[in-house]
């Protein structure tokens, strides 16, 4: 019964939790943008994107030096049935919906900067104020 | 959005994985019966007991010396949702269905030694 303890698993940390809720949302997402919603670095997004992906939530496809990712989730799959569970739990979350709002903001404004290597783009350089 | 890891985090671990599919197919069970079944010590059963309880899984109810449990779960809650979904993934697994075999031959044991709960082993 490891493997189903190591699937519960997978929902268990609040990072992954909120991942897979930005990606059950969307149709592919780039390493960026996750660092971009979620305000984390990239190497803990990668690493849980990895996690993810050795247990097969997701799959990559690489883009040039960026990594993109997609749920994999099979229709009927247990997999699909925790997705599910965790859409009915979060629908009325206010926390949750923001993260989702913020998303195409994200992907706009990513159109605009450098996105590469699934590296932060840079931020805006403000002037101090005089 | 702490709250909802937390509460797929009470199904990550593999003692409590197994305490609540005990529970699935009981009403109420001891806390001897748990350490009986999976073979853990007392400190450990109750542990994962008092965090299972603590997140709203199980309610207990004491008798003597010995603390009972029983699921709390409301229909149709993402907790009862989650319990489904394990008992559907548990239920074709082999190791899920001899735990099982396992709790009612402890059981049927503990009835034949003197009456129920006095016979209770930990007691």
């Amino acid at each position: 019964m490891r493997a189903e303890a190591r699937f519960f698993k997978s929902l268990s940390d609040e990072t992954r939790l909120k991942i897979l809720w930005l990606l059950s949302g969307t149709e592919e997402l780039c390493v960026c943008d996750i660092i971009d919603v979620l305000r984390i670095t990239q190497s803990k997004a990668s690493r849980h994107l990895r996690y993810l992906y050795h247990l097969g939530w997701v799959t990559d496809r690489r883009d040039g030096l960026r990594m993109n990712y997609r749920l994999c989730v099979l229709p009927g799959s247990s997999g699909e049935k925790l997705l599910k569970i965790l859409e009915a739990m979060l629908a009325s979350q206010p926390e949750a919906q923001a993260l989702r709002g913020k998303l195409p903001r994200c992907i706009e404004a990513k159109q605009h900067a450098q996105c590469a290597g699934g590296l932060k783009p840079e931020r805006k350089v403000t002037a101090n104020p005089v | 959005m702490k709250k909802e890891a937390q509460l797929f985090k009470s199904l990550a671990d593999e003692t409590r994985l197994k305490m609540l599919w005990l529970l699935m197919g009981r009403e109420e069970l001891c806390v001897c019966d748990i350490m009986g079944v999976l073979g853990t010590t007392q400190s450990k059963a109750s542990r994962h007991l008092r965090y299972l309880y603590h997140l709203g899984w199980v309610t207990d109810r004491r008798d003597g010396v010995w603390m009972n449990y029983r699921l709390s779960v409301a229909p149709g809650s993402p907790e009862d949702r989650q319990l489904k979904l394990l008992a559907e993934i548990l239920s074709s697994r082999p190791e899920a269905q001899a735990l099982r075999d396992r709790l009612e031959q402890w059981l049927a044991a503990k009835g034949q030694s003197k009456d129920g709960a006095a016979a209770c082993q930990c007691s």
